[in-house]
């Protein structure tokens, strides 16, 4: 099946799942798995794509979590300047310390080591600054979105079906930038990156701006997530930031699979929808959850959509 | 304010030399093995659980209970490597994921068999020693000295045996090594087994300090990773020199800066040395 043919199929079934499907339950997992699958598409942009192991990505949702709630309470902007301000802000503060980084000519585990020391430094600040972010308590966000809908004028978003399919739109446009990016010669860039950068910078690539730019989108687009899932579970906390929730990220786009634009959403829906299906305790889950991830690692390196698709394609050979 | 002072920069040293003896499980584990092994902090909560269920759960003399937490972190470092980091060799970021999945199942097992609830054990070495009018427990400067002890002990070892040098040989040039008659692979699993006894060992002697929580082991391996860059990767007495530098910084720092971001200055430190001396402090051995 073509690319294009694949993605009317797959964005019909979405379109059409809340006809056929009335559980909140199952809608609730589905919104819950569509925001964070737009989280791990993006890092798979800067880790499946370019090869860089960022551990920023969860500073960035978390700090575009705070920024846009700070920035209604404070300017009274709607929600969606609040988004953009905090998207703009993200993008800004990821230039920086994309910057620095690439400058200084960072690769794997260093990178990895000093983008987490950017992301616990932010992550501490958020902690600390008791009076704005009221620490580590959180913040409950009474606040709902407000949306523009054609014959019906403007409305709050605060129904269940409304975020389904504000959240798809979401993944929806995530999935598009990715793969449009990648299709392009810039994606190209990006593999000759990931694939061996010294040889890429000898011939003629701007290792530097490409990698920055496949770090300054994915963060821009881990902010709007921020944003988006923030108001949607009516809640923030320092944890947004942690690095726990970083792992979480890579562990869904190692479940769903690195080598397809897509895949990190099979991983997310797994990880997010596990934990509903099967009632664990919480010692349990995290057991259940190390598990998950060294045998995918040791079992299936590709994911769960690289090992089904290269299954299905031998299958299909051997007839 | 002198005292102070004095007394953090001891305090760090001390933290430090915790920091440190994972550091050197960090850097030989990476230099050897091509990995690095986050699960070395989850080794050292299980070492200082072990040592406080044999001490005070079964009643064991402390030092007996010393060895039987190395001995159970040994063979847990063993299980690892046999059945996880055998297939992740050379595979930064396989290795990575791996430990981490490792440390989710021990901590999720601690959490289960000794709930969070803190655990702390009985004194082991009771009274304190006056150095410069300062206060300082006896049982703190007994960790110390045993830290620096085997630190050092395995300095010596790595430079003065057989063994030793061949890990230096291998970290050097794999190929050549094995042409030299190295068993690679018996090489790999004995330094991971090693780290994990350290790190074992780490835990125990911390358990007679400190409250003992599951979680634990999380702050001190991100500590140990920084000690270890600091000093360069690789470096075997740099790793010591590189936690103290951290303990101190963290123990002097929280003195005339606000403490709530102590683990900040520490990073900030960090950043500052990866970038303007990418080696390391003390890289001159790779």
């Amino acid at each position: 099946m073509r690319p294009v043919s694949k993605a009317v199929v797959a964005s019909a079934m979405v379109i059409a799942l809340p006809l056929v499907v009335h559980s909140d339950f199952l809608l609730t997992i589905l919104i819950f798995s569509f925001l964070l699958g737009m989280l791990a598409v993006s890092f798979n942009l800067i880790f499946g794509f370019t090869g860089q192991l960022s551990m920023f990505h969860a500073a960035a949702f978390g700090i575009s979590a705070y920024a846009t709630h700070l920035s209604m309470k404070y300017w009274a902007l709607t929600f969606w300047e609040g988004m953009l301000f905090a998207a703009a802000l993200v993008t800004i503060i990821s230039v920086g310390v994309g910057a620095i980084c690439f400058r200084f000519k960072l690769k794997e585990f260093y990178f990895a080591v000093v983008t987490l020391a950017f992301s616990e430094m932010a992550r501490l600040i958020v902690l600390n600054w008791n009076d704005v972010t009221n620490g580590s308590l959180g913040i409950n966000l009474q606040d709902k979105p407000t949306l523009w809908i054609p014959f019906q004028g403007l409305i709050k978003v605060d129904d269940t079906l409304t975020w389904y399919y504000l959240s798809s739109v979401g993944l929806g446009l995530t999935i598009l930038v990715c793969w449009r990016i990648v299709h392009s010669w810039m994606g190209r860039c990006f593999a000759a990156i990931r694939l061996n950068d010294e040889l890429g910078d000898a011939l003629g690539i701007n290792v530097f701006r490409y990698k920055l730019a496949a770090f300054a989108t994915g963060n821009f687009i881990a902010a709007v997530t921020g944003s988006l899932y923030s108001f949607y579970l009516g809640f923030i906390e320092p944890g947004f930031l942690s690095i726990d929730q970083s792992l979480a990220i890579i562990a869904m786009v190692l479940l769903g699979g690195r080598s397809v634009i897509a895949a990190p959403v099979v991983g997310a829906f797994v990880l997010t929808a596990l934990p509903h299906f099967i009632h664990f305790s919480a010692e349990v889950r995290a057991i259940v959850y190390g598990s998950i991830l060294i045998l995918t690692i040791l079992l299936m390196p590709r994911g769960i959509v690289g090992t089904l698709t290269s299954r299905l394609r031998g299958a299909r050979n051997a007839a | 304010m002198g005292q102070l002072i004095l007394g953090q920069l001891l305090n760090g040293a001390i933290v430090g030399t915790l920091y440190g003896i994972l550091a050197l499980g960090v850097t030989l584990t990476f230099g050897i093995t091509g990995i690095v092994n986050f699960a070395l902090g989850a080794f050292m909560m299980l070492g200082a659980y072990i040592a406080w269920y044999l001490a005070d759960g079964i009643g064991m003399p402390y030092v007996f209970a010393v060895l039987g937490a190395v001995l159970v972190t040994a063979i847990g470092g063993f299980i690892a490597d046999q059945a996880l980091f055998r297939f992740t060799r050379n595979n930064l970021v396989n290795g990575l994921l791996v430990s981490i999945g490792l440390i989710a199942i021990m901590e999720g097992g601690a959490l289960l068999i000794w709930t969070s609830t803190p655990k702390d054990m009985h004194y082991v070495l009771p009274g304190v020693l006056h150095i410069f009018g300062i206060v300082v427990p006896k049982m703190k400067l007994a960790v110390f000295a045993l830290l620096l002890a085997v630190i050092l002990a395995t300095y010596a070892a790595l430079t003065r045996t057989w063994i030793g040098r061949a890990a230096y040989a291998y970290a050097q040039n794999p190929e050549a090594a094995r042409l030299m008659g190295v068993n690679t692979g018996r090489l790999q699993t004995g330094v991971v087994v090693y780290s994990t006894a350290l790190a074992g060992f780490g835990g125990a002697l911390y358990a007679s300090l400190y409250s003992l929580e599951p979680t634990m082991g999380s702050l001190y391996i991100l500590k140990a990773i920084e000690a270890a860059i600091l000093a360069g990767i690789g470096s075997v007495l740099g790793s010591l020199f590189g936690g103290a530098i951290l303990g101190v910084t963290e123990g002097t720092g929280s003195i005339f800066l606000p403490s709530a971001f102590r683990d900040a200055y520490g990073l900030i430190f960090l950043v500052a040395i990866l970038l303007f001396k990418p080696a390391g402090l003390f890289a001159s051995r790779k």
